[in-house]
């Protein structure tokens, strides 16, 4: 446990002074934070709502009773909540990316691996410096998007709606298990590529599933209700576990020093 | 005691050879020059006695310690310079030392002497709070053997320890690394710097793959070339290599403008009987030297010319230093 503080700190130390860095993981969620807000507000404040053409409004039990205008804010606010799940892949990505790739082109990983550090420890130490950055920075951005809503929206109806028990499943539950997803795919993929962008790259790949969520979401196909969030929270941990075992496997001290250039 | 002893250790990669049957044994306190050239299998050789790399077959034990089974005892227990410092440069060195010392399992607080200790003694303790992306390749050099002593190891493996400082910097890694024999440890040395080698190595062992050469340099050097002494006289030499070939003692003798390169078994004894013999011919001589080769010719006439003493096995190439 130690060694892992020890490592977490040092990652730390050295996000710290990337600037770049830092401005990715503020970036996004101050965007994704916002955007919703500034759309929210704007659907109930340009009057625009009553022209909405809302069919998905009979499939929500949950929106049944509330008028065109709450209908519209709650649908814009609904369909923008999703985009919380793109947050802790993209900056848990971008994190390991520097951490794992970042040893490679700074040729700190043989000294590292020649210290009595076990492998899980490295990983862990690593895994942690990113994630918890990620979740971090995610459940930050979702806690100002949580208030806005309170203060934006136009009813205590809309604000459930929107801030509903499944998106805090969702936001409370996948956000880690899908940090922790892609930081194992980022370890992964920095085992086998030599640039840091190019592992980005290939990450981005991760996201493929959010779009699922997000256009089924738009398409009135699924509501995120308690219910489904919960089994895919359990099958996300189910390929979180899977991914840990993959990165433990191909993250072999061995191979990368021999075969990292 | 032996530092490390390793038997028969093989390294392969696919169907590359890196390292074949490699048998030596290196005394504790000596410092070991491992040459070779690139590609010869050094860092792979350094990679499986440091437990970064597990051998393919054959053994070795490091401070008494088996290689491939105490693996992280081995680690504890050893120092490393790689090939290339490897710091990280947003960091300050204390940082830099620090976060490396608790990770050879020293508290916080004995990390940070440790480091002090040795920034002070290489000279840069001033710059503790500098980031190592501002050092000089040289400052670099001695952060990063810095690091390879925190925990005090007892085997130190420094890969190419001068290489790029000036002058005035390998000076002082190379003293630094002769205090560090002093102080009874074992370095093991890769080089390319001979003269190095030759002013620090107890042992040298010339390495292609496979063991061509284990030795004390003045052995190699003797074994090699034999021993000698070179006469200026005044005028051709050649004039007098009939004289000096009549001698009984004598191997072989050239001549070179006006100086004579003879090869004798013992020059101490031999000279004065030279001298005369020449003295008494007619010579007049104006120097008498030993004649001298260096670690370079050595190297060169192994590596390059393949030349060796015979193929006897490694293991009975063992040597201890004189």
């Amino acid at each position: 446990m130690h060694k892992i503080m020890v490592i977490l700190y040092k990652e730390w130390l050295e996000i710290r002074q990337q600037r770049m860095l830092i401005i990715s993981m503020v970036l996004p969620p101050l965007i994704f934070a916002l955007l919703p807000l500034v759309v929210v507000y704007g659907v109930a404040h340009t009057g625009s709502s009553g022209n909405l053409n809302l069919p998905r409004a009979n499939n929500l039990s949950q929106l049944g009773h509330m008028s065109p205008a709450e209908v519209a804010q709650a649908l814009v606010g609904m369909q923008l909540s999703v985009l919380f799940l793109l947050l802790p892949s993209i900056i848990t990505s971008i994190v390991a990316s520097y951490s794992v790739v970042g040893e490679k082109t700074s040729r700190t990983l043989e000294p590292l691996l020649a210290t009595p550090t076990r492998t899980w420890e490295l990983l862990v130490g690593k895994s942690l410096a990113a994630l918890i950055p990620g979740v971090g920075v995610t459940w930050l951005s979702g806690l100002i998007f949580i208030i806005g809503m309170a203060l934006l929206t136009s009813s205590q109806r809309v604000f459930f709606a929107i801030v509903s028990p499944g998106w805090l499943i969702l936001f409370l539950v996948w956000s880690p298990l899908i940090g922790l997803i892609s930081i194992a795919v980022m370890i992964a993929i920095s085992s086998r590529v030599n640039d840091p962008r190019t592992a980005q790259q290939l990450s981005v790949w991760i996201i493929v599933p959010f779009f699922a969520v997000f256009f089924g979401q738009a398409a009135g196909i699924q509501v995120l209700g308690p219910v489904f969030t919960l089994i895919v929270a359990v099958i996300l941990a189910a390929l979180a576990l899977l991914a840990v075992w993959v990165m433990t496997q191909i993250f072999q001290r061995e191979t990368i020093l021999t075969r990292w250039k | 005691m032996n530092a490390i002893e390793t038997h028969h250790l093989t390294r392969t990669f696919g169907e590359r050879v890196a390292v074949d049957s490699l048998t030596l044994a290196i005394p504790e306190g000596t410092i070991f020059g491992f040459l070779g050239p690139n590609g010869a299998g050094k860092t792979t050789t350094v990679r499986m006695l440091a437990s970064l790399i597990a051998p393919t077959s054959g053994s070795a034990t490091v401070n008494g310690h088996e290689v491939g089974t105490d693996d992280e005892v081995i680690r504890q227990s050893v120092g490393i310079l790689t090939e290339t410092p490897g710091l990280y440069e947003r960091l300050t060195a204390l940082q830099n030392l620090v976060f490396f010392g608790q990770l050879y399992n020293l508290p916080a607080q004995r990390a940070a002497e440790q480091a002090e200790r040795y920034l002070r003694l290489l000279d840069l303790w001033d710059r503790r709070a500098d980031k190592v992306g501002s050092f000089s390749k040289g400052m670099r050099q001695k952060v990063a053997i810095a690091r390879a002593l925190l925990h005090e190891p007892k085997i130190v493996f420094l890969d190419e320890p001068t290489a790029g400082l000036d002058p005035e910097a390998s000076r002082v890694v190379r003293d630094f690394i002769k205090s560090l024999k002093s102080e009874g440890r074992t370095i093991f040395l890769t080089t390319h710097n001979l003269p190095e080698a030759d002013e620090l190595c107890d042992l040298i062992a010339v390495f292609r793959t496979k063991l061509v050469r284990l030795d004390t340099p003045e052995k190699l050097r003797v074994g090699l070339f034999g021993r000698g002494a070179e006469v200026r006289v005044v005028g051709d030499a050649a004039r007098w290599i009939e004289t000096v070939k009549a001698l009984p003692f004598v191997h072989n003798v050239t001549a070179r403008e006006s100086t004579l390169s003879i090869g004798l078994d013992d020059p101490d004894e031999q000279n004065p009987a030279l001298i005369q013999a020449l003295v008494y011919a007619g010579a007049q001589i104006r120097t008498v030297a030993p004649i001298a080769h260096s670690l370079e010719d050595v190297y060169l006439e192994l590596v390059e010319n393949g030349k060796s003493e015979g193929e006897q096995p490694a293991a009975t190439q063992r040597s201890t230093p004189t």
